[in-house]
Order: structure tokens, then C-alpha cells, then sequence
């Protein structure tokens, strides 16, 4: 007999309760009126450079790298939020005590709460869809470009809601867990980022001083931990026809093996921080279970 | 249906279940009683596969709970103490909800919903949210929700806590129309009255352990002629902790008393004698200069038995 397709049930239910909610219309309201804002602002400025030798839509083109950051900042402090009371909030009203009850597993519970959050992140990046075709269809930007943008932002989205459910998890108060989840997306990029550049750094000091006999060697593969670099080389590549892959090779790599893995940076990046993410989903999975063995 | 073998549950130093032992039948409905801390919840939660035993043995319908937690999910029904409420939810989709988590197609949740909102009489509320309801309503609307997948094993940790006396009412309505259906029932409660007519059997929890258990008739047999007695005394020219001291000294110089224990503002006495060997403590007392404003002997029921051997400790 043919199995029929479920839906998880928890997120049946998450849609189901935030369909009724208006706070999420409001939210949406509230980034696509910020979003285009930003749009005002930039073109603004692009008319006030310009003076009266009539208007340079090709600087418009900025507007990708701005809006795309501006995205991606929004989305990482939107998504916590709404992932934050995921299983905390279940636990302070004993409803998650019910559910562990029935035969829905943890994870599946933890998969349910990302979910819903991925519904919100997907209504989000929709709505903004028109206000980011400006910097396409204006700057003169392909919608292979736009779709890529969008692709890379609702992987930022799971992986950013993975380690809010994980936060959520374990920590009993939300707000706890939205700071938390906020510091390790900022740590995460911190620590890669200066460990990249000040490697990159050495290398170009070394190779000026010495004349290119230092390679950086697998140092910069650190930087394919770093979530938000998926989105800094398609930014590059888009923009100004350069990659992280070519910063390397100008840094001086030396390996070709290595020279590969840079050059597939997105995908490598995107499917390692993933998995990472899955892996932030079965530690949330294992605290929901751990909850077995506190005093209540 | 449920064996319960050597169970143990230690939080680190503390031990909250001492090698616990339960017997109950199919069918039966089994009322926990026990002050805060001797070990209902713990005990409720490990059956539930809420909570990992230490050591020990669950068996529900032969399964080993504590081995193969899956494996019960499907024979046990579970009521907290605290009821869960989500926004925007309708009392028919809090059941769908519920039903969908047991793998339940939507037209059976309906169909089973139905009956189940008839038996706790929420039919006309099936449109209500949920969040609109009183507590006695949402309460019995959670005895429904944790009936959807029809369990035989139905498991209530204090279902009538906050509940004004006409919901509790109508819980034990609820409650004894499932006694009929014949699921077995475990139920925690506060209100030992209510429990000794609904329950077909009892257990009574102290420090972890069960000190007695048994049909509720077999256990008011057993407690025959050990009602306690309840008094409030003072001793002139004596402090309170001075006059306590000498009338407890006074009382277990009598060979009726097995023990003596104090409430808020009575000395609970528990007294095998008969009545007129009562007479004769209350003389006794009043002739050692003890001035008894209130000598009262309690009725042959399940909350004196409660109190005398919990000591007058009752939550």
C-alpha cells in the first residue's frame, strides 16, 4: 500500500497557530518597510554624487551587496528570536512533557520547531523579493543572481535556526537563548574571519619579504566554517568577478588539492555548515531527552 | 497490566524512590496518596517514560518500560499536573494536534474526538480555543486528549488540583464513566475523600516508599479501631514548646498511643483503644492539669488512615 506523505505534526500546528497570529504580518511589514528604506537612502545618495550630470543607474548595482548584508543581518536576529522559545517555551508550559509522551521523537520535535521557523524566514524572504529585484532589474543584475541571493539566505536561515532550537534546548529562559544564539553566530564569525585574514595577512608579508615563498596552506579552510562566508564569496563573485578562491591563490597556495576545495567554496561551505547544522539539531534532540532526568 | 519491581530513583544524594513495588490489575482505578515529596510524581513520570528509573522494573502489559520506552508510548495516557495551553488553538485542532502525533489520520481523530468530547462533556466547546476555557474544562479536555490513541494505561498526576468543587465533580464523573470502560487508571490526588469513592484500589507513598496498598475496602479493614484522635491542649504556666513537650509525655505514658504528631494547632494521637479507653486519656489529660479545649476522635475513613500514618503530614 502506498504510505501517505505527513507532515510533521509540529509544524502543522506551529503553521497553524502563527497563521492566526499578527505579529508575524507586522514583522514583515516592519523589514520590507526597512528594506526599502535602504533602498531610498542608496538611490539618494547615487542621485547627490551624480549631481545634475543625470542619474548612474549602474550604481545601483550596490544595492545587491547592501540589501544582501542588510538581509542577512535582519535574518540573523529575527531567526533566534523566533527559534529561542521553541522548546523552552514548550518546557515552561509542560506541554513538551506531552509530547515526549507520545511517539513523535525528539528530533522530530526539535526538525518541527526549525520548520516552522523556515516557514516564517521563507514568507520573509518573499515578501522582500520585489524590493531586491530594484537592485536586478535597475543595476542591470541577472535573476540567476537573485535566486542564488535568496538560496544562500535560507541556508543561513536553517543553519542560524538549528543553533536556536539547540540554544533553546537547554537554556530555560528565551531571551537567554536569543543572546546566546546571537554570540555563537557572532563567534563563529569572529574567530574564522580573523583567523583567515590574519593568515592571509602573514602570507602577502612573507611573500612581499621573501618573494612568494610562503604559502598559507590549510589555514583558510577555517573560513569554510564560518556560515556567512557562503555569501561574502558569492557577493565577490558577483560583484566584482573575484573569489575567495583567487584572495587564496594571490596569498599564495600551493596546493592543488587544496586549490579545488577553494574553488567549490559555496557548495563545500554550505553542505559542511549543514551538517554542522544537523549536528546542532541532534544535540537539541539529546537535550530534549536529558529532561528525562531532571527533577522536576 | 502494571508491575512495578525494585524501583529506585536517586537525584544525586537524594533518594526519591526506595525500591518500590506495585501491583495494579487491568481495569483497576488506583488512587496515589502521599505528602509533597514521598515519590507519586516521581513514580507517575518513570511509568510515563518521562523520567529514567535508577534501578528497578516497569512492566506494562509485560513491556519493559524503562527498556523499551517506545514500545509503551501507545498503552499509556498521560495527565499533568499543569495544564499547557497554546494560543490560537480551537479545542477540535488541540485534538487533531494530538492525534496527528500518533501517527492518526485526520478523519479517525475527528470521528474518535467526537465521542471523546461527549464522555468530558465539551461537545458544544469544540469551536471554543482553547486558551477560552475554565480550568475545570481544560483539564477534562486533557483527560480527552490523553485518551485519543485509546490507551489502557491512563495516568492522572493530581488532575482536581485548583479545581472549584464543581469541576472536580464533574472530573469524578468523567473519571469513573472511564472506570466503567475499563481502563486502568492511576490517579494522584489531594482530595483523599473523592479518591476513596472513585478509586477500587489505593496506595499510600511515605519518604519513596509505599507503606500500604490494597483494595480500598481491605485497607479500611486493616485500619479498623486505629482512628486517631485529634486534641488541642495548653498547659498553664508552661511555653508552647514546654507544654507540647509534657503533654506528649503525658500521652505516651498511655498504652493505647502508638505515636503522637502535631499539626498547625492540634496534637494528632494515634490511638488503638477503644471508646472508652478515650474516655479515660481525656481524663487522664484533664486530671495531669492539661486544660483539652477540643477532644475529637476521627471517623473510619481514608483521610484519618491517611493522616495516621503520614502523621497529621498531609499535602
Amino acid at each position: 500500500m502506498k504510505k501517505k506523505l505527513r507532515i510533521n505534526p509540529i509544524l502543522k500546528k506551529e503553521l497553524m497557530v502563527g497563521s492566526r497570529s499578527m505579529k508575524m504580518s507586522f514583522a514583515i511589514l516592519g523589514i520590507d518597510a526597512f528594506l526599502t528604506l535602504i533602498v531610498i537612502l542608496v538611490m539618494a545618495s547615487a542621485n547627490m554624487m551624480t549631481g545634475f550630470s543625470g542619474y548612474d543607474y549602474s550604481s545601483l548595482v550596490w544595492l545587491f551587496p547592501i540589501l544582501g548584508c542588510t538581509e542577512c543581518g535582519l535574518l540573523s536576529l529575527i531567526v533566534p528570536i523566533i527559534t529561542s522559545g521553541s522548546i523552552s517555551g514548550e518546557r515552561e508550559r509542560q506541554t513538551l512533557d506531552i509530547m515526549l509522551t507520545t511517539p513523535v521523537s525528539p528530533f522530530s520535535i526539535a526538525l518541527g520547531k526549525l520548520g516552522s521557523a523556515m516557514v516564517v524566514v521563507m514568507m520573509y524572504m518573499i515578501s522582500s523579493i520585489p524590493i531586491l529585484a530594484i537592485a536586478f532589474v535597475l543595476g542591470g543584475l541577472n535573476w540567476g543572481a537573485l535566486l542564488g541571493l535568496i538560496g544562500i539566505l535560507l541556508y543561513l536561515g536553517i543553519y542560524v535556526g538549528s543553533v536556536g532550537v539547540f540554544c533553546s534546548s537547554f537554556v530555560k529562559k528565551s531571551i537567554v537563548a536569543t543572546i546566546l544564539t546571537i554570540a555563537i553566530g557572532v563567534g563563529i564569525l569572529v574567530i574564522t574571519g580573523v583567523v583567515f585574514y590574519a593568515w592571509i595577512g602573514i602570507s602577502n608579508y612573507y611573500s612581499m619579504k621573501n618573494g612568494g615563498s610562503f604559502s598559507p596552506g590549510a589555514a583558510p579552510l577555517v573560513m569554510m566554517f564560518n556560515p556567512y562566508s557562503p555569501l561574502f564569496d558569492f557577493i565577490l563573485r558577483t560583484m566584482s568577478g573575484t573569489s575567495l578562491y583567487e584572495i587564496i591563490e594571490t596569498a599564495g597556495n600551493q596546493s592543488v588539492v587544496l586549490g579545488w576545495i577553494y574553488k567549490g567554496w559555496i557548495p563545500i561551505s554550505v553542505v559542511l555548515n549543514l551538517l554542522i547544522a544537523l549536528g546542532f539539531l541532534n544535540l537539541a534532540a539529546r537535550n530534549i531527552c536529558v529532561t528525562r532526568n531532571r527533577k522536576k | 497490566m502494571l508491575e512495578i519491581q525494585n524501583l529506585t530513583k536517586r537525584y544525586g544524594k537524594f533518594l526519591a524512590l526506595n525500591d518500590l513495588n506495585l501491583h495494579i490489575d487491568k481495569g483497576e482505578i488506583f488512587g496515589f496518596v502521599g505528602p509533597n515529596g514521598a515519590g507519586k510524581t516521581t513514580t507517575m513520570r518513570i511509568v510515563c517514560g518521562l523520567l529514567k528509573a535508577s534501578s528497578g522494573t516497569v512492566l506494562i502489559d509485560g513491556v519493559n518500560a524503562l527498556l523499551r520506552p517506545d514500545d509503551i508510548k501507545r498503552k499509556v495516557g498521560y495527565v499533568p499536573d499543569f495544564f499547557g495551553v497554546y494560543d490560537n488553538l480551537k479545542v477540535m485542532e488541540y485534538m487533531e494536534f494530538y492525534g496527528s502525533m500518533y501517527g492518526m489520520e485526520r478523519e479517525e481523530v475527528c470521528e474518535i474526538s467526537e465521542g471523546l468530547l461527549e464522555l468530558v462533556n465539551l461537545s458544544d466547546k469544540r469551536e471554543a480555543f482553547v486558551d477560552t476555557l475554565s480550568r475545570g474544562m481544560k483539564q477534562r479536555l486533557c483527560v480527552a486528549r490523553a485518551l485519543i490513541h485509546n490507551p489502557d494505561l491512563l495516568v492522572l498526576d493530581e488532575p482536581n488540583s485548583g479545581l472549584d468543587p464543581r469541576a472536580r465533580f464533574e472530573m469524578k464523573e468523567v473519571l469513573k464513566n472511564l472506570g466503567t470502560m475499563g481502563k486502568t487508571i492511576i490517579i494522584s490526588s489531594h482530595i483523599l475523600p473523592e479518591l476513596s469513592e472513585m478509586c477500587t484500589s489505593i496506595g499510600i507513598m511515605e519518604h519513596g516508599q509505599l507503606i500500604i496498598s490494597g483494595k480500598v475496602e481491605e485497607i479500611m479493614q486493616k485500619s479498623a479501631g486505629t482512628q486517631p484522635i485529634r486534641i488541642k491542649a495548653t498547659v498553664s504556666g508552661q511555653g508552647e514548646e514546654d507544654g507540647r513537650e509534657y503533654i506528649a509525655t503525658v500521652l505516651k505514658e498511655q498504652p493505647s498511643v502508638s505515636k503522637v504528631s502535631y499539626t498547625e494547632d492540634e496534637i494528632l494521637v494515634s490511638f488503638t483503644g477503644s471508646e472508652q479507653e478515650a474516655a479515660k486519656l481525656l481524663k487522664t489529660l484533664v486530671e495531669r492539669d492539661i486544660a483539652v479545649s477540643n477532644f475529637y476522635r476521627e471517623k473510619e475513613d481514608l483521610e484519618s488512615l491517611f493522616l495516621e500514618i503520614t502523621g497529621g503530614n498531609q499535602e
